[in-house]
């Protein structure tokens, strides 16, 4: 008998009991699946609370990357780009564009439902994607709400206001669960707000807490700003969330805001449960360049120079590789991973000090990185194996402009980007140096990385090609044209037991996998095993 | 103030595209107030990231209000072509927007330059007269000198009067990094015919050329033999050994090439 056949009556089998135990089978983001993601699923937006970006899936090796093949394609239908990381619960896949979630089914790509958001006056700049907390998701959208939507059917169960897009605010980002805390950041740099995260309860959407990253505007010689734009990360045994924050405001011109501009462009530890400061370090102070500190802030847990360390690991916009100890925020390690002009040294905290010199002027400076940065939103990733940190790095430089007639409100001056290329970057995460590059093209790319148990890191360059590399060296493996620019950071998960890998690019999200033939041997080879 | 030379320019692509000598003056472009309302609307949600709220710049993204294209279009007939093409190259997405929405979006944006120049006094963003700073001596020293600028360059060949073709801002960002300058592709075929031609299109696995006759022709990376020539590379290589003053002074000298 066919094999294959065989596991789909089986599968059919469990499926039955499945309908008759519907508490032990068929559950969505219940708690235990976020602290430990089972390998067929991808449950949050960085796939799991470490924000390592790293699979333990092994069915796709440097061996037969070679033959990856399509699975599928969804087309969107949408003229908005993707840039959001898919969700994927119990064999369908959840992601969004602003103002539209889609549910796909992950065998065969086809849409199971489609939700659309109320037409709105809110930026649509993008849309990071949703999060899952037991059969419920949650979106945020271009006008500052944040939906609870039934994940089976995408029907909303509530919808409430997190920030006033009236006074410039928009959300775009994944909230990140922990516990019954559903946290939302919010987006803003054209006026002068307030940063702040929220939590909010799961169930009914009222707020928990509140923590503010500055303080309201018209504090005398205070900043505004430090938006909390990006996805955090969670060290359940800690109990400590990790969130980076975005610039101050205004945001070129400094003047109104002396000093280090606290909590702009820093990376704090709150309590969940109450929003509480832990520890903050700051890897901008005082920051004139737009160089949000929203990076992925990767929890490690491994040897640092010879000793056990649970540390916190940042490529940050501003052109420095940051490894802090997590439980306290101290320093192990800053060092630039590519061309930066702006900052005097280092201090004794291991913060950049920026030099007064390369702030924005009337007749312009001349600033590495630009104002897109060394690095952006699009993940990293962390391979415990090599000890590589590899992250798609964008050497750059622009000219940066300020002056009393740009005035202290929202932008306040102009940058212009000179010249950029992309490197994808492997850094040795106790020196800092760069174990390989791989040149990405001209411009940049901005897909994120995934690296996988097997030794296969996938991205993509600026022409829109998907890779596969091998992650000891860097070397190609395989590739594909997706027509499009890739906004995302790849996702993997195992399925019938077949490991896809899916990464949207321009308006299609697209689904990769070996042929049939490869993973049934793969099958019937693990089915033996079992037997 | 429209910088004078783009003036100039767009009076004669009128008068090269529409042959009517009797206009003195780029076509009045009158926008109803509704039509500039419903492209303000659409200009917040999907531009305003990169091209600024008032469409004076943002993040990454240009001020249309001194932009060139913008000084040139009539109705949209540019600025249309732009938004639904996307300028890859420069990190601009398509847009598929309908005609009436783009001509929305066309209004707000002549709407604003219209408003961006009758401000008095000093204007936002960047000005000629602020790139006005370094020392025209200075400036010729580096250019023959640390600069290493005259290896290619000279001032009465290639730069004979580039000061008159761009100004300011326009003219500092070419100096620093010419975007659109041409590469050349020379490729060894396996037969040991060699073609050459303007580079096309290079990523990790496919190159391609314009040959001569304008006939585009690609190859596998790794089938063939080939070499690239881009001057324009020496301009990212002097990126990380200027000061601030070698650009101010630079440009000095560079504006005087009129």
């Amino acid at each position: 008998m066919n094999i294959s056949l065989n596991l789909f009556r089986i599968a059919g089998l469990a499926a039955l009991t499945v309908a008759a135990s519907p508490i032990a089978f068929g559950q969505g983001a219940e708690p235990n699946i976020l602290l430990n993601p089972p390998p067929d699923t991808w449950p949050s937006y960085h796939g799991d609370y470490s924000g390592r970006r790293h699979t333990p899936l092994t069915q796709i090796t440097p061996q037969n990357a070679g033959q990856l093949g399509l699975a599928w394609v969804f087309q969107t239908g949408q003229t908005l780009q993707l840039k959001s990381t898919p969700v994927v619960m119990n064999g369908v896949m959840y992601f969004s564009v602003p103002n539209n979630v889609w549910a796909v089914d992950v065998r065969s790509g086809h849409q199971i439902w489609h939700y659309t958001y109320p037409p709105n006056k809110g930026s649509r700049i993008g849309n990071r994607g949703v999060s899952m907390w037991k059969d419920w998701l949650y979106f945020m959208s271009p006008d500052g709400h944040l939906v609870c939507l039934n994940a089976n059917d995408g029907t909303m169960k509530w919808n409430v206001e997190v920030a006033d897009y009236q006074k410039g605010y928009w959300t775009s980002m994944s909230p990140l669960i922990v516990g019954n805390h559903v946290l939302v950041g919010v987006s803003g740099d054209f006026d002068n707000l307030q940063g702040f995260l929220r939590s909010v309860d799961p169930e009914t959407g009222k707020k928990q807490w509140e923590w503010d990253s500055t303080p309201p505007p018209g504090t005398p010689n205070a900043t505004t700003g430090g938006m909390t734009w990006m996805t955090g990360t969670y060290d359940p045994k800690l109990n400590l969330i990790y969130w980076g924050t975005g610039n101050p405001t205004p945001v070129l011109e400094g003047k109104t805001r002396p000093g280090p501009d606290h909590y702009t462009c820093s990376i704090v530890a709150l309590n969940p449960d109450n929003g509480k400061l832990a520890w903050a370090f700051q890897p901008s102070p005082h920051d004139t360049h737009d160089w949000d500190a929203v990076e992925t802030p990767v929890l490690v847990d491994g040897d640092f120079h010879g000793h056990p360390h649970k540390m916190l690991m940042q490529t940050s916009r501003n052109g420095y590789f940051f490894v802090l100890d997590r439980t306290n925020g101290k320093s192990l390690l800053t060092v630039p991973f590519g061309p930066v002009n702006w900052a005097g040294g280092i201090d004794e905290n291991g913060e950049p000090i920026p030099n007064p010199e390369k702030e924005p002027a009337p007749d312009g400076r001349l600033i590495a990185p630009d104002e897109g940065g060394l690095t952006n939103y699009r993940s990293p990733s962390f391979d415990q194996k090599t000890g590589l940190f590899i992250v798609s790095a964008h050497p750059s430089y622009a000219i940066y402009f300020a002056k009393p007639a740009d005035g202290t409100f929202g932008w306040a001056g102009a940058d212009y980007g000179v010249w950029g290329k992309g490197v994808l970057e492997a850094i040795d995460y106790q020196t800092g140096k760069l174990r390989w590059t791989h040149q990405l093209g001209p411009g940049g790319s901005s897909a994120g990385v995934l690296t996988t148990d097997s030794g296969v890191t996938f991205t993509g360059d600026a022409f829109g090609n998907f890779l596969a590399l091998r992650t000891s060296d860097g070397k190609t493996l395989w590739h594909a044209g997706t027509g499009g620019h890739m906004d995302t950071s790849p996702i993997s998960f195992e399925l019938d037991g077949r490991q896809y890998v899916v990464s949207g690019s321009g308006t299609a999200m697209f689904a990769w996998a070996l042929p049939r033939a490869e993973t049934e041997q793969t099958v019937a080879a693990g089915t033996q095993s079992a037997e | 103030m429209i910088p004078k030379s783009a003036y100039v320019f767009s009076l004669i692509v009128l008068f090269a595209c529409f042959a009517f000598p009797q206009s003195s003056k780029p076509t009045p472009q009158n926008f109803s107030a509704a039509l500039i309302q419903s492209g303000q609307t659409l200009f917040q949600q999907d531009c305003a990231f990169c091209h600024g709220r008032d469409a004076g710049g943002g993040e990454t993204g240009p001020d249309l209000t001194r932009s060139k294209l913008v000084s040139e279009d009539v109705k949209g007939e540019k600025i249309g072509a732009v938004v639904r093409n996307g300028r890859p190259d420069a990190g601009m997405p398509r847009f598929s927007l309908t005609d009436d929405q783009i001509a929305g979006l066309v209004a707000f944006i002549h709407n604003q330059k219209t408003i961006a120049e009758s401000q008095k006094g000093g204007r936002r963003g960047v000005d000629v007269a602020d790139l006005q700073t370094g020392n025209v001596e200075a400036g010729k020293t580096y250019f023959n000198g640390a600069g290493k600028c005259s290896t290619c360059h000279s001032p009465l060949g290639d730069l004979a009067g580039v000061a008159s073709r761009y100004q300011g801002l326009k003219l500092e960002e070419r100096m620093l990094y010419p975007r659109n300058a041409k590469s050349k592709l020379t490729v060894t075929l396996p037969s040991g015919q060699t073609v050459t031609g303007e580079l096309a299109y290079q990523d990790e696995f496919t190159v391609a050329l314009r040959d001569q006759d304008g006939r585009y022709r690609s190859w596998p990376a790794s089938s063939v033999k080939f070499t690239v020539n881009a001057p324009a590379e020496a301009h990212a290589e002097l990126l990380s050994k200027y000061t601030d003053e070698d650009v101010h002074n630079l440009m000095a000298y560079i504006q005087t090439l009129r």
